[in-house]
């Protein structure tokens, strides 16, 4: 096992798409780390960078004190889960475990025992024997993990290896991949769009957007430290409610206000605002942190547009002007379109933001 | 619960059922036919062969009847079409007799035997003796290869200008082709286009300029330059074939072979290569194919070391000029195609597992 270190790492493709802006990070060792952000935002880019399939334009990529920078990928040490799982069709389950052992010239029983390992590890034991397409698409994916696994790499790399299971398989195969990064203790940088799956796997994660790296943190830390627009929106089902709400300085207090809204900030919060300038913020609010309370406590009051019960909790969403809010009740009783809502906020949990520059204020 | 389900009898159906089987039956006799004529014909005796209405099958021994004639002995051949005896031969040479029998007719019969048959012909009551003998099938087979004395160097040519003309355009065509595929250079579309170009031209427009250039190379009438010039057609066909094999195996495959180890030649000879492998069967094929029916070149780029495709067509139009020799030499120049195309079907349609990639 070993670090990840990339520094000022920048990828441009042809003459004016960069799809990696002077990257920064740093992997520590055992840890499970989560690139995340929508398609097009160069986290599959940045992977293989460290992977050494895509050249490095300007910067430099070690692991542990080995300058990677300019070597080929076979020399890196490094392992890879892909997408669409890269197991060759036409070598057997061992074979595919066994190449890269065969090409590093082990003695066949060391090979033997190591691929006979770590395909238990991925408890496809019984499976060693079969040609690739007589698995199903778990399989297959566990024949991948098998593989990366086995040659017992400093750097394992996940390529949104989930994303091709149905709904069901993808949430247990995370369990499965977790619980195997912790028995092998490796390295671990896994790519996803999905931010659920981020959060539940992450020991940190990596943000990105447009190339550039928005928030590193733990998965707390994104989802309520939410450091611009962008991360309160992407993080979280269903996402950060937005209102935009200007600032009223009466007397001691601050007030949020807009035609809807009108908050009294308790000290605690209103004193991020103290040296705020604009008379305009981007207020944030989890949904589960919007309450449902009687006429006279709320701080905002609309009608519910409909309700979408989730067994556990109902989602209500709300119309306001032309957006619309969502907040997460209790199971019961079910709010019926309609009804008049009536809601405060848990102040602790609020994020401002700034308009014009979309980060958050009170960090 | 084992009753039958009965369809309710309807006509349009019928009329259906009716026009596609003849349909079917139409298009079996249009390919049949004339590959059913080609093989009676390479069996056929060469007064079979010339003989009108032409045999359906070739018969397999010969009946004949033996009298006195006016230069000695007649000899007369029964024929089935017109039930009666047709005489052929009037002689009292037996070595003549001997061999109109085995190269006309086609039936093996020495000098002893004639022998045999006129001791009875003098001996018995009646004044004609019948009496008949088996058919060399095979006969027009064994000559052709006799009278045609190129034929076995020219066959031995053919397959080895072949297998030039696969190993040529298979290297070249699928190093092209896998460029094509996986990287994305400047004028790569136009470039993929224009190599049909080649195609365009047919061999005997750019024969000339072809002898002149193989003659400046010094590979005129050598099977190396045939083979240079079947390989301009078919590389271009291995081209587009490997290509969109090769756009089929996912680029994440090579990746992961060279993330586990192994450099870009390896990758490619230990991933990418037996997984194209149907792919590269398929334009062995073509090419295969291309080189070994090909004449018209051939006639003009060769002058003392003929392929065996211009042997059967000198057998057809030169001297020999026999139809059933022919036949028979075309049979020669199928049987290899027939066999490669067979056993190259078999790993066209092995998709490993079943599973298309």
């Amino acid at each position: 096992m070993a670090t990840l270190k990339m520094q000022n790492v920048t990828k441009q493709f042809g003459r004016n798409v960069i799809a990696v802006r002077d990257f920064n990070l740093e992997v520590k060792e055992q840890e499970f780390l989560v690139l995340l952000g929508p398609s097009g935002c160069g986290k599959t880019t940045a992977m293989r960078m460290v992977a050494g399939l895509e050249e490095v334009t300007t910067g430099k990529i070690f692991i542990g004190d080995r300058d990677v920078t300019d070597l080929p990928p076979r020399k890196r040490n490094v392992s890879m889960i892909f997408q669409n799982y890269a197991v060759w069709p036409h070598m057997t389950v061992y074979d595919n475990i066994a190449f890269a052992l065969k090409l590093k010239n082990l003695p066949a029983e060391e090979i033997d025992r190591k691929v006979k390992e770590a395909a238990g590890l991925a408890k496809i034991e019984m499976l060693l024997d079969r040609l690739p397409a007589q698995l199903s698409g778990g399989q297959q994916q566990r024949v991948a993990v098998s593989r990366a696994i086995a040659v017992n790499p400093d750097i394992f790399l996940m390529d949104e290896p989930l994303s091709n299971l149905d709904a069901k398989l993808r949430v247990s195969m995370r369990t499965e991949l977790k619980a195997i990064h912790e028995k092998a203790g490796s390295t671990t940088v896994f790519v996803t769009h999905d931010q659920s799956e981020a959060m539940s796997m992450a020991d940190r994660i990596v943000i990105m957007k447009d190339g550039e790296v928005i928030q590193v943190g733990s998965p707390d830390d994104v989802y309520h430290r939410s450091r611009s627009i962008f991360v309160a929106d992407f993080i979280g089902t269903p996402p950060t409610n937005f209102m935009e709400v200007d600032v009223r300085k009466e007397g001691e207090g601050i007030h949020l206000v807009n035609s809807h809204l009108n908050l009294l900030l308790e000290p605690a919060l209103a004193k991020h605002l103290n040296t705020y300038s604009k008379d305009k913020i981007i207020l944030g609010v989890r949904p589960e942190n919007m309450l449902l309370v009687s006429e006279d406590e709320a701080a905002l009051s609309a009608s519910c547009l409909v309700s979408e019960p989730q067994g556990s909790h109902q989602v209500v969403a709300i119309q306001l002007d032309d957006s619309i809010i969502k907040v997460i009740a209790p199971a019961s009783p079910t709010i019926l379109p309609g009804t008049a809502v009536h809601m405060s906020f848990k102040q602790e949990t609020l994020r401002f933001f700034d308009p014009d520059t979309t980060l958050a204020i009170n960090d | 619960m084992s009753e039958k389900i009965k369809k309710p009898f309807k006509l349009s159906r019928l009329i259906r059922k009716t026009i596609f089987y003849l349909f079917i039956v139409t298009l079996a006799v249009v390919i049949i036919l004339p590959v059913f004529f080609l093989v009676s014909l390479s069996f056929l005796s060469t007064r079979e062969a010339y003989l009108y209405p032409l045999p359906l099958l070739p018969s397999l021994k010969a009946r004949y009847s033996l009298t006195y004639g006016e230069r000695g002995y007649l000899l007369s051949v029964y024929d089935d079409f017109n039930k009666e005896y047709q005489t052929v031969l009037d002689t009292n040479d037996f070595e003549k007799m001997s061999v109109y029998m085995h190269s006309q007719i086609g039936t093996p019969f020495s000098i002893p035997e004639i022998e045999e048959v006129i001791k009875d012909l003098e001996s018995g009551p009646e004044d004609t003796v019948y009496f008949s003998a088996r058919k060399d099938l095979l006969y027009n087979y064994d000559t052709f290869f006799k009278v045609t004395r190129e034929a076995v160097p020219a066959l031995l040519r053919s397959l080895q200008i072949a297998g030039m003309t696969i190993l040529i355009s298979l290297s070249i065509g699928g190093l092209a082709g896998y460029a094509f595929a996986r990287y994305i250079f400047a004028g790569r579309d136009a470039l993929k286009f224009s190599v049909l170009f080649v195609r365009m031209f047919p061999g005997v427009a750019i024969a000339l300029p072809m002898v002149i250039i193989l003659a400046n190379m010094g590979f005129y009438d050598r099977p190396i330059g045939l083979s240079l010039v079947y390989s301009v057609g078919s590389i271009s066909l291995t081209i587009w074939i490997t290509a969109s094999i090769f756009i089929g195996i996912p680029e994440s495959l090579e990746e992961a072979a060279q993330v586990f180890g192994a450099t870009k030649v390896q990758s490619f000879l230990r991933v990418t290569l037996p997984l194209a492998l149907p792919g590269l069967a398929a334009a062995a094929m073509y090419a295969f194919l291309g080189a070994w029916n090909e004449t018209v070149s051939a006639i003009i780029l060769t002058q003392f070391n003929p392929t065996f495709s211009v042997v059967v067509y000198q057998t057809l139009l030169g001297s020999v000029g026999q139809v059933n020799l022919a036949a028979a030499g075309g049979l020669v120049m199928a049987l290899p195609s027939v066999f490669f195309t067979f056993f190259i079907r078999k790993y066209i349609q092995q998709m490993w597992g079943g599973v298309t990639i």
